[in-house]
């Protein structure tokens, strides 16, 4: 079976749906055949002659010869139980007495049927039994005297057992002389001898040792017991590092864990954080560990690359793959970190693994539980920021124009601010009062000016609110022996924390699992989501190497508003209506943009899920798991004919801003109109970007487990397949009339302008993910003291090309562990609860971003002026690279865990040195082959770490328990080997880059030497020489000044909880150090009278002699800013050395103050349980950088759609019924 | 057990094969080349999609210090003082370098394809344009890379890597040859591929090589190598009925435009404009900078420039910018947007690489190097009959007389005035196109240009930086750059 319907999947994969089908039907017809308990006859004779003949073939003669059913109704034999048959025309009656001989067993006949079922007790029997079997009841208490529910008893050496009721009460049918066990997870295991009582009642001690480390490792592809695990790997319970209020799960690992640094560049609603286990491993590749959910990889619905990740394109909102989980729904994350600990990832395994574990049902009552937050996100002020007040702009725009900017040519600008705005009312004549707007004398300029100065607007509290939000997750848990259940519901909502956004999330989680026979577990799983979100309207940015900036057209991000809109433009007028300044050449108010431009999102996630366990044979278990998900988001942009960017497309009050306008058309076939035209005389804009992502995920594995005396096999093989489409499409509407029934009224030129400026109205990309792979682990435990293991994988992925060597990839691990705590000499150390060496050396990949291994050839049309000159072409996008492969790496990793005083302290200390090879990037060639910049495998790097995570109760008392955790991570890397020679350019960005001897992400910057005379700074310029141009596409990179890692070397957090009695402080520190950060961009040759500027600007040059005492450059006059034409000294000093700022941060990340109501008091209101938290969330940056002026150190403002972390207050109730 | 065992290794036999077809699938969405049509797709894209205009103009003798305020642009400031021009961007000698190797490269994936076709047979007009256009970006790159084609020293001086397959490896090693090799090349693959085309299999012929593009071509390479029969063999075979005046550059059309100086940049660059024989879409900033950057034209020296032998050809209408900078519209920008709504993008200039003109003065300078004076005064005439509104030819004409007194100060041979007087006319039609600085490169002339404190900066007829500098890059693929 196995093998053919694989066989059929790789070949069709139509068949794929098929394959689901067939898993189906192969759990029915097992069902059947359990169910079908036997089969016999009667009356008749019955003749078998066979050694070892199982019941159930014996059942089936039976039937066969004399036409009578036979049934089990005991389980005291089963249908596989075998004997001897030796019958020859042998009577039922002799046949039946043989089978049921031995066993206290009787048969009755009724119709054609026997049904075999225990004998009635004699009075005799009942009597003795009387005596024997005593009904025990009791109650178990937990260590404050409240009852347990859900406690498992059992009588030792019997399958007899039950559970504790909801008030901790059991009944239990047991030996007089037999022991109970108590268990229970998180409390240590309980046994009592019955010794003839009937009223037994325990109390149990929570187990410290359980809540820090769970026994169990789980790697998605197999659960292993921590002692017998060789890898470096975390396990945390979702519950301890879930941050109430924050709903990004991938959020709450940061400073929970060694080793997993998490950047927030961003902090909106579905943007991905930045996450590196262990540091970067690829330098252009993205870097972030492997999702894997309840043993399925969760695969990203559209690929981002790092850079993305913080550019705050409207993508990035749907960039974080574990957006649609619900936190409450988490078990635990494992976070698997070394070679052998992700071994069995292989070749996808080199950024590290998160394995999130969702919660299933458990055996016992069931339990619901309901918990609810409401959050605040406090609104930003400008304490926080370095940003000037309106006088101090005002007295800078002064300067500005005094030396010849702001002239009156920018009245027709295409962005202006106060001073335009003054130009405009200067020609405004009102025939009424027969006065001009502004009087054109210096008195009148100045009044005006005046007002404006005084405006001094707190553009955030004009864009942002305390925005309220409400959470709410319900779950249900309940389950028997046989089936457990789980079942939850989620939702979020989100106000918006700025006027321009909001979010709303359902989530359903539903989970069964089922032991249909002591040897066939199934397990069934389907969870959904479905995201909708409004977000600010905004368009990709792009870069101007030439001049080194990033520019974005029409953004509208409220914070990056905020930060860079002067505080001298006002968003009211004097009588209180909006008030509009010129951009795009068109008027602009942001409130009323944000009313008019946006992006709404919709999402829907879901995925089903099947398990199918089988214990075929003794010490062989098939394990077989196969999932569907399916991702489909629609981004529609939305634009109306009021907001600022549908009114730039058709603007021309006057012939200079005609032709100025380049929102205009001029049409070519008409070269004689001179002014240019409006292709959109109506409406707005309706732009949609579809993604959708298909796929399907099978995996079947063989494991054996066997023991011999002291030594311990195990193994397993098996295979996995991933099939995975994804289509990104997007059309764009012109037109659409929103504020007039919805229809569109379009001019045919605008598609004639679209298709001339070479850009389709529509459009669809589609790409194909395949992927085979196959793996064979084997361990050898010996007295579960020395553990080894072995892993072998062999990768094969589609997405390199279509070249069949560059397709394969074998990977491998060796690793052992040493259990020292089992020899006898440590033993003797009460102190050590368990010790732990283990170490481990492997190799690890991932794919890489490049596809050409064979020839890129990619469709598109001629970029030609005349729509009857165009024609189809083909681009020769990438030119085969036969040498691809896939970025490997080698790793040794050694560790130690160390348990102390019965667990009281335990320690886990990690070391790791990793070689990385076969990176890919874009790399420089002679360009004779056709291809200037290949993606290729060009780059070595190394890298190497510490990792520290200690965890401890320090006290501990009947009312007082302080829990404390500390990890510390430091990792640092180095390339070592970079064929490629970077420009300048692609190395003083923020986001830096890479360059041999450096880090992967090395910031660099353009040696800065000093202010010359006219203020004007100087540097160390790409020759070695003082100049004040520097050109920054030079690939002489060598007068560069290192700054250092932009990623942080050092990463960790500090966690302690206050338990008293019923209350629980919690107080959690992050911290990150030895990264640099660029500060942000600022300075100019020409400022324009709309740009905010920071408080830096007050210390600038303004006269000779002050280059002695400031490093702030000059604002340029007319003269300066013609000298220096061609070169950029103001651009490059925000590249300088001295824009540089340590990225070092400590940040108060958390602090809760949780009541728990006592269960005594929760019961007399009829409830399990309750408690009530207020939490402060990304409270207090204790510790940054003094040159921040309050900037925050992980964000960087990139516009778009991103948005900082903000400040949130949170109130949790949790309610157990 | 044992029959476990058994059963998964066949399993995993039968999985390895089955995999192997469920891997083949193509990542995304890339194409094939496995029809015809879809290979002249693919060589839509051999033609060098870089602009030499910028670089070539400053180098020449045409610009001169005009003003300050004019735009500063590298390709502009170095070219003019004969530095390397820095950078990979639009309009560099790199940016070109590149282009002109990406061109190749897509002929000979074309190429590639075809040899590997099971019907190579049906690809023959696609094999013929793919090897004329290949030779076409190696000719212009030992033209502006490598020293001029000199039979004496041809066969010593520095050539470029000749390229003909497709890279498969990153890293290649190339060898640079000598200028005589690279000749020998295009000439073996022009010849090769002429007749093979077939014009009518053209979509937008003014973007291709047709059979008239590529004699013009021929004509041009036969000029560089001093083979003048062969140019006038081939000019001929450009023009068999001789139609030059009717095919070239229509100006005396332009002369009242309606949209001022656009238009006239959008008919000099236009498919229908009969004297563009060969067209190529080119990324470049161009048609916003030649025309206002610091170093171009003012009044006087256009005037002078398009003036030879002080005959003004009145047909070329001349615009300024602020009465500083004087131009002839003649490169016009399509502006493609980064993304629909943006500000920004880039642009692309559809550039004139081969005319009709060039084929008629590549043939009269064969005639005056075949001492056919005479032939070579009526090709001459013909163009200026096309050139001068109020055209009289007892005027206007080019005449024996008035050539050898124009010239008389600088030379009285006949031969060598009738030279001065056909370069003159040359750079006269073709100045802001580039063309100037082919001709100094072939008859290795000085230059001189003045800087803005009115000093002289000479580049003399043998200088070293006459020679483009190579990417630097290239000493990646272990070869030498250019000596300084």
């Amino acid at each position: 079976m196995y093998k053919i319907y694989i066989r059929i999947l790789c070949t069709h994969r139509r068949y794929i749906p098929k394959l689901l089908l067939m898993m189906k039907l192969i759990t029915v017809v097992l069902l059947a055949s359990l169910m079908q308990v036997s089969a016999a006859s009667f009356g008749q004779l019955v003749t078998l002659k066979e050694k070892n003949v199982t019941l159930e073939k014996m059942f089936r003669e039976i039937r066969l010869q004399s036409g009578y059913d036979v049934l089990l109704s005991t389980n005291k034999i089963s249908s596989t139980t075998t004997f001897n048959a030796n019958f020859s025309n042998s009577t039922i009656e002799e046949v039946m007495a043989k089978i049921i001989a031995g066993n206290d067993l009787t048969y009755t006949i009724e119709d054609k049927t026997i049904l075999i079922k225990p004998k009635e007790k004699t009075i005799f029997d009942k009597i003795i039994n009387y005596f024997a079997v005593i009904e025990v009841k009791g109650k178990v208490l937990d260590e404050n005297g409240s009852a347990i529910p859900g406690v498992i008893i059992k009588e030792k050496g019997t399958n007899n057992s039950t559970t504790t009721n909801a008030n901790g009460e059991y009944t239990i049918k047991t030996s007089d002389v037999g022991t109970l066990i108590f268990s229970y997870v998180g409390y240590t295991t309980i046994e009592q001898e019955v010794n003839k009582r009937t009223r037994i009642n325990v109390s149990m001690k929570e187990n410290v040792n359980d809540l820090k480390t769970v026994d169990v490792i789980s790697t998605g592809y197999q659960n292993i017991q921590k002692k017998l695990f060789t890898g470096s790997a975390i396990t945390v319970k979702g519950s301890d590092v879930k941050q109430d209020g924050v709903v990004d799960v991938s959020r709450m690992l940061e400073g929970r864990v060694a080793g997993v640094s998490v950047q927030n560049v961003s902090g909106t609603f579905g943007a991905a954080p930045k996450i590196r286990v262990r540091g970067a491993t690829s330098i252009s590749g993205e870097n972030k560990p492997l999702w894997v959910v309840d043993g399925i990889v969760l695969e990203d619905i559209v690929n981002i690359s790092n850079d993305q990740l913080s550019s705050g394109d409207a993508l990035t909102l749907i960039g974080s793959s574990v957006a649609g989980i619900n936190a409450d729904d988490i078990e635990s994350f494992n976070i698997l970190k070394d070679a052998s600990a992700t071994a069995l990832y292989g070749a996808r395994a080199m950024n590290g693994v998160v394995v999130i574990t969702t919660k299933k049902g458990k055996v016992g009552n069931t339990t619901i539980n309901y918990s609810g937050n409401f959050s605040s996100f406090l609104k930003p002020n400008y304490d926080s920021y370095n940003i000037m007040n309106s006088a101090d702009q005002m007295s800078l725009y002064a300067e500005v124009y005094r030396k010849g900017g702001l002239s009156p040519n920018i009245v027709n600008g295409m962005n202006g601010g106060v001073f335009a705005k003054m130009y405009q009312e200067i020609n405004k004549y009102n025939s009424t009062t027969g006065q001009f707007g502004v009087v054109n004398t210096p008195e009148g300029r100045a009044a005006f000016l005046q007002k404006y100065a005084a405006a001094n607007t707190d553009w955030f509290d004009v864009l942002f609110k305390n925005s309220f939000v409400q959470e709410h997750s319900l779950s249900i848990s309940s389950g028997s022996e046989k089936s457990q259940h789980y079942f939850s519901v989620g939702y979020y909502n989100d106000n918006g924390w700025t006027v321009a956004d909001n979010v709303k999330r359902y989530t359903m989680n539903l989970r069964g699992n089922y032991t249909l026979s002591p040897k066939i577990n199934i397990g069934l799983l389907a969870t959904g989501a479905y995201r909708q979100q409004r977000a600010p309207g905004t368009l990709g940015r792009t870069s101007n190497v030439v001049e080194g900036t990033y520019t974005r057209d029409f953004d509208i991000n409220p914070f990056s508003y905020a930060l860079n809109t002067s505080r001298t433009i006002r968003a009211y007028d004097d009588n209180g209506n909006l008030e509009y300044f010129t951009r795009n050449y068109a008027p602009f108010n942001i409130l009323n943009e944000t009313k008019n431009n946006y992006i709404d999102l919709d999402m829907l996630d879901m995925k089903m899920q099947g398990e199918f366990n089988y214990k075929f044979i003794k010490n062989f278990e098939f394990r077989s798991v196969g999932a569907m998900r399916y991702v489909k988001t629609t981004r529609e942009h939305k634009i109306t004919e009021y907001s600022n960017m549908a009114t730039a497309y058709r603007y021309a009050p006057n012939s200079t801003i005609a032709n100025a306008n380049i929102f205009l058309y001029d049409d070519p076939d008409h070269p004689e109109i001179i002014d240019k035209e409006s292709v959109l005389p109506q409406g707005g804009f309706y732009n949609r970007n579809d993604d959708y992502l298909l796929n399907f995920n099978v995996r079947n594995q063989v494991d054996w487990k066997q023991d011999f005396g002291k030594h311990a096999l195990s193994a397993f093989v098996g295979q996995e397949i991933k099939f995975a489409n994804r289509q990104n499409s997007f059309n764009n509407g012109y037109g659409y009339q929103f504020d007039k029934g919805g229809k569109p009224f379009i001019d045919y030129r605008i598609i004639k302008m679209l298709l001339e400026g070479n850009y389709n109205y529509y459009g669809m990309d589609r790409f194909f993910d395949r992927y085979a792979a196959f793996f064979l682990n084997g361990s050898y435990a010996y007295d579960s003291k020395y553990v080894f293991n072995g892993t072998f994988r062999y990768d094969g992925s589609n997405r390199l090309g279509e070249s069949a060597t560059a397709r394969w990839l074998p990977t491998w691990t060796l690793s052992a562990a040493w259990n020292v705590d089992q020899e006898e000499f440590i033993k003797k150390i009460s102190q050590i609860s368990y010790l732990k060496l283990r170490g481990g050396y492997g190799l690890t990949a991932s794919m890489g971003s490049a596809t050409n291994s064979s020839v890129v050839l990619a469709n598109s049309t001629t970029l030609r002026p005349r729509l009857s000159e165009v024609e189809p072409r083909i681009v020769l996008d990438g030119l085969e690279n036969s040498e691809l492969t896939w970025e490997k790496q080698y790793e040794a990793n050694i560790g130690v865990d160390l348990g102390l005083f019965q667990s009281r302290l335990n320690v886990s200390l990690d070391y790791y040195n990793r070689k990385g090879f076969d990176l890919i990037g874009n790399f420089r060639t002679s360009g004779i082959g056709g291809e200037f910049t290949k993606s290729a495998n060009y780059a070595d790097m190394n890298s190497h770490g510490f990792e520290v995570n200690l965890s401890g109760m320090p006290v501990k008392t009947t009312d007082f328990k302080w829990n404390t955790t500390f990890t510390f991570g430091y990792n640092k890397n180095t390339i070592t080997n970079l064929k490629s020679k970077p420009r300048i350019y692609d190395l003083i960005i923020p986001e830096g880059g890479p360059k041999e001897g450096g880090a992967v992400r090395g910031l660099y910057s353009i040696d800065f030497q000093k202010l010359n005379n006219l203020g004007v700074p100087v540097f160390t310029n790409e020759n070695g020489v003082a100049s004040s141009n520097v050109y920054v596409q030079s690939t002489t990179t060598d007068y560069l000044k290192y700054e250092g890692s932009v990623d942080p070397i050092y990463t960790g957090g500090l966690n302690n909880t206050f338990n008293y009695k019923n209350f629980a402080l919690n107080i959690f520190v992050s911290y990150q150090a030895g990264n640099k950060i660029r500060l942000s961009n600022v300075f100019a040759t020409n400022y324009d009278d709309s740009d905010a500027m920071p408080r830096e600007f007050l210390d600038r040059w303004t006269l000779p002699g002050d280059e002695a005492i400031t490093n702030v450059p000059s604002i340029a006059d007319y003269l300066l800013r013609k000298s220096i034409t061609g070169t950029y000294p103001y651009t490059a000093y925000n590249y300088s050395s001295d824009r540089v700022a340590n990225g070092s941060f400590v940040r108060l990340k958390q602090v809760s103050l949780a009541y728990n109501l006592s269960t005594k008091y929760a019961k007399s209101i009829g409830l399990n349980s309750l408690s009530l938290k207020l939490q402060g969330n990304n409270i207090w940056l204790i510790y940054a950088d003094k040159k921040l002026k309050g900037q925050d150190p992980e964000f960087f403002g990139s516009g778009g759609v991103a948005l900082p972390i903000p400040r949130q207050i949170t109130l949790s109730l949790k309610v157990g019924i | 057990m044992k029959k476990y065992i058994y059963y998964s290794f066949i399993a995993l036999a039968a999985l390895g094969s089955g995999c192997k077809k469920y891997l083949e699938v193509s990542p995304d969405q890339r194409t094939k080349l496995n029809t015809p049509e879809k290979v002249s797709e693919l060589l839509v894209t051999a033609y060098p999609g870089g602009s030499y205009v910028m670089v070539a103009e400053a180098m020449s003798d045409n610009p001169s210090f005009v003003s300050l305020t004019g735009l500063d642009k590298p390709e502009n400031r170095d070219a003019y003082y004969w530095k390397d021009v820095q950078g990979t961007g639009q309009d560099t000698p790199n940016n070109y370098w590149n282009n002109c190797y990406e061109a190749i490269a897509a002929a000979n994936q074309a190429l590639d394809a075809i040899d590997k076709a099971p019907d190579p047979q049906n690809y023959s007009h696609q094999k013929g344009e793919a090897l004329v256009a290949r030779a076409y970006a190696h000719f212009m790159l030992v033209t502006f890379f490598s020293k001029c084609y000199d039979p004496s020293t041809a066969a010593t001086d520095l050539g470029i890597p000749y390229v003909i397959k497709p890279e498969t490896v990153v890293l290649s090693n190339y060898d640079r040859k000598t200028v005589a090799f690279v000749y020998e090349q295009i000439e073996k693959d022009l010849l090769e591929g002429i007749p093979l085309i077939k014009d009518e299999k053209y979509r937008v012929p003014a973007y291709h090589f047709t059979h008239k593009a590529a004699y013009a071509f021929a004509s041009r390479f036969y000029l560089f190598k001093k083979d003048y029969e062969k140019v006038i063999t081939y000019a001929n075979l450009a023009f068999p009925a001789n139609n030059f005046s009717t095919n070239v550059r229509p100006w005396f059309a332009y002369s009242a435009p309606t949209g001022g100086s656009t238009e006239i940049a959008q008919n000099m660059s236009s498919a229908a404009n009969p004297g563009n024989l060969l067209l190529a879409e080119t990324s470049s900033w161009c048609a916003r900078n030649y025309a206002r950057a610091i170093y171009s034209q003012s009044q006087n020296r256009l005037n002078g420039i398009i003036a030879p032998l002080g005959i003004t050809l009145t047909a070329y209408q001349r615009y300024s910018f602020s009465s500083t900078f004087y131009f002839i519209p003649k490169h016009y920008e399509h502006f493609v947007r980064t993304s629909i709504n943006a500000s920004t993008g880039v642009g692309y200039v559809m550039q004139t690489l081969l005319t009709t003109e060039e084929v008629l003065l590549n043939r009269a300078e064969a005639y005056i190097m075949r001492d056919r004076l005479n032939d070579a005064l009526v090709d001459m005439n013909t163009l200026i009959s096309q050139r001068v509104t109020g055209y009289v030819a007892s005027t206007h004409n080019f005449t024996d007389a008035k050539i050898k007194s124009f010239y008389n100060s600088r030379t009285t041979d006949a031969k060598q005035a009738y030279i001065y007087a056909l370069l003159d006319l040359k750079r006269a039609e073709f100045v802001e196109e580039g063309m100037r600085w082919m001709d100094i490169l072939r008859y290795k002339l000085p230059v001189s240009h003045l800087d803005p404190d009115g000093n002289n900066v000479e580049l003399a007829a043998d200088d070293l930086r006459k020679v483009w500098q190579l990417p630097s890059e290239v000493t990646l693929a272990g070869m030498q750059q250019n000596p300084r």
